[in-house]
């Protein structure tokens, strides 16, 4: 205890230098921390599940994946054609539809990406969305139910609210209920619709997200040509992909041969892949600079950390040699002297990573929303809970590795620097 | 030997003092405390003397080499230098006639330690407007009378510690200034450094007619004064001749 | 406003006026470092981290940027279905190519329009490989054209010495090989450098072995995509534009292999780049044809808009983790003048002014930063040449995945020196100050 105060009373007694370390470790964990924080969540998706896998239909061989919605009921069934074919045990389709707020201005506010799905597969189906718990799943509950009865029903992404609203983000809710008009955009032109907001999605991955009636949207391709005499171009390829989830790795592998051999989807032919194996070619276009983000960026600040504390501690050992000579003079041992530096530079380290780690989530997560960086078909990302751990490891760490050398030679003061003249 | 000074023509004469302290008080404040340093004291030091300063820790003598040396200022009362009135001088003032005009030597040296005995001389002629030729042939002068023309090299941690102080020296005649102002400059040194450094000063005054003013609590070390000042409480208390050789 | 060259020129300005100022022997503060070494170069390292990084960054960017302003010509007008911001998602309508081509701003020779009419799919392609370090799947960006030499002329693409474009056929049967038991028919192509180099990347210890280029396919080696056999027949000669990235293949044949039997892209050669503004805005109101138009480099400068957000996340980084660089210098000032409280002491009696002082360690800690600054950019600049992949992309909705070549220009170097000592000067200021307010006899005592 004593000990403990005596390494306190070190790191409080050169104020300036001990607050220029803790800013440079908070600032740079800072950077640590946004960096694993996107790194976490592609990892995570590119990462092939053992349970629960959540399988992708797409076009086989181009992008973007148009598929004719009749394609809908049987690959949702898994192409099951025989007795003893895998059936999926769950599915969901989507339609992608893009549209904007507004006609005359179109800008990335104006825009508006909707998903035509069925309503109840929001709960289930949804990355993220069906480990939902507590009063954000009973939210959401509510709010598919009422997409489910009211047609014209959208359950909007935070962003789009917000724009609307052209409010903070601390209300967005104020949006549900109120009627929105949206015009089809580049492929879509023509398909102009009418939504009531019957709900929000929680925030983060799905901000910029809207999810729609399938059968609403459907009609309106009717409704086209009921109008004007002619199909949309793109009726008969308004199904953009199929998601199944199945039990095990041995039941995807049977059901991906059992669609990609099916001879109902010969043209266009389909594939059928792990989410994982799917987002990770979306991703192909990014991975050189997520390899930057792994191994430049987040590695030099955290040299960078070990560096300034490294400086920080050598100077103040330098400048304390006399000091532990005495101590050594009084009896204290060479671990004892090691065990005070290392522990002061951990102190700040440690402390300093924590102060981060929680001031990042903060200000993140509960002030900005999450993190707005748009990668890929992602938008913002949210600083994870296993972060707040990060923070005073990563910061310790550095600290530590930092402090050995000077630790060391403090260790190796000779007593006799007692009467050495100060210079 | 003379060290030139361009421009610097000397107007003190042997006769008319050279500083003249007139009536001058020095206080501090502690708190509400007023604690009197120098208390109405005038002194006039003539030009070519060598002053020795003594008295009792606390007793001011420091303090009123500052105030000759312009590093301090009076809190009333006039120093005068020549004809300048150094008491009414700004700070930055005070430092532009501090190089041409005072050399300090001091009990602990002060050399910058990263530079060599040659390099610690030239300093103060930095802030001279002359060429790199005159100052090599000034800092090698100074080195030279100080007897350390073969050191010129060395670092201040690779000379004993009387060389280091005839470094000092040789930094504070190298400007040719009007004063040499020396604070203990024996009081870190052996009896035989202290005395080589003594005659050194003796010679200074001998040859080259410099005005010193010592401080200092070495008897034998004052008695190489031309005068001796005793000072007590902030106030002169006994004048008397000194054995100045 | 922000012009590196003029901050550089500021900074210089200020390194000189303080070296002018400072009358302290320079050496003093270099010796100083040196009798400090292990500090100065921990202090230095963070610089060199700091600045490497930045360049580094910046020299993507610049990669990214190159390829959208080399791309394209200014001669060119590039005509999509109306409302496709992109060409993976356009499809004009057969009948209203014609119209678009006869018309007379379009450069004809031998009586015929300059006109390269395209099919451009984004190819979802199984790799097959026994790396375990390559992807599982890429996407790979296939342009289908009907006449080589005119698509050729009008793109101004030329091909790497020893290829060929691909026949009138646009494939060839292969004879059986060591891999091959039976003989298959090959559709033959033109590759993108960037592309040659990812699918050679594919390539296992073996095959590399008796690679005839390893570091890229060449002319006469095969791949497979959408299960069928490919032959390159030559290297596009695309340094740094977008086409690079692509492959070039007769275009009837690519529409049957993946069903897109449609046209996306029609792209006409005008004789002039004003000839070219005129054909836009004509087409812009010509209600014959449902189209979108656009001169073709204002298409590849839309698709900056990613570099654009690059450059502010770079800024964003860099300018927090230049914060380390500042305070470990300011640590470094600190402890370095708290050392020496008896030098200053010694220079102000000496009569030097608070200013040269200042200056002085102002001086030395634009020393460290520069040190440590320019090792940053030497460091850096060994990525100059860097092949990358990333994606270039416009807020409408536009993009290309692309492969560059990392740039580091002289811009980028004299950012970092910019930087450097906008570091150095931050950090040291606050030091320097204190020194500066050090009074003589309070120093020595």
């Amino acid at each position: 205890m004593k000990f403990a105060m005596l390494i306190l009373r070190n790191v409080i007694r050169n104020p300036m230098r001990s607050i220029l370390s803790v800013l440079v470790t908070v600032v740079l964990v800072f950077v640590v921390i946004v960096v694993w924080s996107v790194l976490s969540l592609l990892d995570y998706l590119t990462t092939e599940k053992s349970q629960n896998f959540r399988g992708l239909v797409t076009e086989r061989w181009s992008i973007p994946s148009r598929l004719p919605f009749s394609y809908a009921d049987p690959l949702s069934r898994g192409a099951a054609r025989r007795p003893g074919d895998v059936m999926p045990t769950d599915s969901m389709t989507w339609q992608f539809y893009v549209s904007t707020l507004d006609k005359e201005k179109i800008t990335r506010e104006s825009l508006l990406f909707c998903v035509a799905v069925e309503p109840a597969k929001i709960l289930t189906m949804m990355d993220g969305l069906d480990l939902l718990e507590g009063n954000d799943l009973a939210e959401l509950t509510r709010y598919v139910k009422v997409l489910e009865e009211k047609r014209q029903g959208i359950i909007l992404g935070r962003n789009h609210a917000v724009n609307l609203l052209q409010k903070s983000l601390f209300e967005p809710k104020e949006i549900i209920g109120k009627r929105i008009n949206v015009t089809g955009l580049a492929t879509f032109k023509g398909i102009d619709l009418e939504f009531e907001v019957v709900g929000l999605f929680p925030p983060g991955r799905y901000d910029t997200l809207a999810a729609i009636n399938r059968e609403y949207y459907n009609n309106a391709f009717d409704a086209y040509q009921r109008n004007t005499g002619r199909t949309h171009p793109l009726a008969g390829a308004n199904l953009n992909l199929v998601w199944l989830k199945v039990p095990d790795t041995n039941s995807f592998t049977r059901l991906a041969e059992q669609i990609e051999n099916a001879p109902d989807f010969a043209n266009p032919a389909v594939k059928c892949e792990t989410a994982a194996s799917g987002y990770a070619s979306f991703l192909g276009g990014f991975k050189d600079l997520i390899w930057g983000m792994r191994w430049l960026l987040a590695p030099a600040c955290l040299f960078t950390i070990l560096l300034v504390i490294a400086n920080a501690i050598s100077i103040s050992v330098r400048e304390r040699r006399q000091e532990m000579a005495v101590m050594k003079v009084l009896g204290f041992r060479p671990w004892q002297i090691l065990a005070l530096v290392l522990g002061e530079s951990l102190l700040l380290g440690a402390g300093a990573g924590m102060l981060s780690s929680g001031g990042t989530y903060l200000v993140i997560n509960v002030l900005m929303g999450g993190l707005k960086f748009p990668i890929a078909f992602f938008d913002r990302f949210m600083v994870p809970e296993a972060a707040l751990w990060w923070g005073p490891s990563v910061g310790g760490l550095a600290a530590l590795l930092g402090s050995l050398l000077p630790a060391w030679s403090a260790r190796n003061v000779k007593a006799a620097e007692v009467f050495a003249k100060i210079t | 030997m003379t060290l030139v000074q361009p421009g610097e023509p000397s107007t003190a004469t042997r006769s008319t003092p050279i500083v003249r302290v007139r009536h001058v008080h020095k206080y501090f404040r502690r708190g509400s405390e007023q604690i009197d340093v120098l208390h109405d004291l005038s002194v006039d030091v003539p030009s070519g003397e060598f002053l020795a300063l003594m008295g009792p820790s606390g007793s001011g003598k420091t303090t009123l080499l500052n105030l000759v040396a312009g590093l301090d200022t009076p809190s009333e009362g006039e120093v005068w230098v020549g004809d300048q009135l150094v008491s009414a001088m700004s700070e930055s003032q005070l430092a532009r006639w501090r190089t041409r005009h005072i050399g300090f030597i001091f009990q602990f040296y002060h050399l910058l330690p990263v530079l060599s005995a040659y390099e610690n001389v030239e300093l103060p002629l930095l802030l001279l407007p002359l060429s790199a030729s005159e100052r090599r042939r000034q800092v090698n002068t100074a080195l030279e009378l100080v007897g350390l023309g073969h050191r010129m090299r060395h670092r201040p941690g690779q000379l004993s510690g009387g060389q280091q102080q005839r470094v000092g020296i040789a930094r504070a005649i190298v400007t040719d200034p009007t004063l040499i102002v020396a604070d203990e400059p024996t009081g870190d040194l052996d009896a035989r450094s202290a005395e080589e450094i003594l005659d050194l000063l003796g010679e200074l005054r001998r040859v080259l007619h410099k005005t010193i003013i010592l401080v200092t609590h070495d008897p034998r070390a004052a008695s190489r004064a031309d005068r001796i000042l005793h000072l007590e409480k902030g106030q002169l208390v006994v004048a008397n001749g000194g054995g100045g050789s | 406003m922000f012009d590196v060259w003029n901050q550089l020129a500021f900074w210089s300005v200020v390194v000189l006026l303080l070296a002018a100022v400072s009358r302290v022997p320079i050496g003093y503060n270099l010796r100083n470092l040196t009798v400090r070494w292990r500090t100065t170069m921990m202090t230095a390292a963070a610089f060199t981290l700091v600045i490497a990084l930045l360049v580094v960054m910046t020299a993507f960017v610049n990669g990214m940027n190159r390829l959208t302003d080399s791309s394209g010509r200014p001669d060119n007008v590039l005509v999509l279905s109306d409302g496709a911001p992109d060409e993976a998602i356009s499809t004009l309508n057969l009948g209203d190519l014609p119209q678009i081509e006869n018309l007379p701003l379009v450069e004809r020779r031998g009586g015929r329009p300059m006109a390269s009419r395209e099919t451009f799919i984004i190819v979802n392609q199984a790799v097959e490989t026994t790396r375990r370090d390559r992807p599982k799947r890429r996407f790979l960006q296939l342009r289908g054209i009907e006449d080589p030499l005119r698509s050729a002329y009008v793109h101004d693409q030329g091909l790497l010495p020893g290829g060929a474009w691909f026949s009138p056929a646009g494939a060839v049967e292969l004879p059986p090989d060591g891999e091959r038991a039976r003989p298959v028919v090959a559709i033959q192509c033109v590759v993108g450098e960037g592309v040659a180099r990812e699918l050679g990347r594919d390539r296992d210890a073996a095959q590399l072995a008796s690679a005839r280029n390893p570091k890229r396919l060449d002319v006469g080696d095969t791949f497979t995509m959408g299960n069928r056999t490919w032959l390159i027949t030559g290297i596009l000669d695309s340094a740094s534009t977008t086409f690079g990235s692509e492959i070039w293949a007769k275009r009837s044949l690519v529409a049957a292999i993946f069903g897109k039997n449609v046209y996306t892209t029609l792209v006409v050669r005008c004789p002039s780049p004003q000839a070219a503004v005129e054909m836009k805005d004509f087409l812009a109101n010509y209600r014959n044809v449902a189209v979108s138009a656009q001169v073709e480099t204002d298409y590849y400068k839309s698709l900056s808009e990613t570099s654009q957000q690059f450059a502010w996340a770079i800024g964003f980084v860099v300018v927090i983790m230049s914060v380390g660089g500042v305070f470990g210098v300011m640590n470094t000032m600190y402890a370095a003048i708290s050392q020496r409280i008896k030098d200053i002491g010694v220079l102000r009696l000496l009569g030097y002014s608070r200013l040269q002082i200042l200056a002085s360690f102002m001086l030395e800690s634009l020393g460290i930063a520069i040190i440590g600054g320019a090792l940053g950019c030497f460091i850096g600049s060994l990525a100059d040449g860097w092949t990358a992949t990333s994606v270039v992309s416009s807020n409408a909705g536009a993009g290309k995945t692309v492969v560059l070549r990392l740039v580091v220009d002289a811009n980028t170097l004299a950012l970092g020196a910019v930087l450097t000592m906008i570091m150095g000067a931050v950090g040291g200021l606050l030091p320097s100050l204190n020194a500066m307010r050090l009074k003589a006899l309070e120093a020595l005592r």
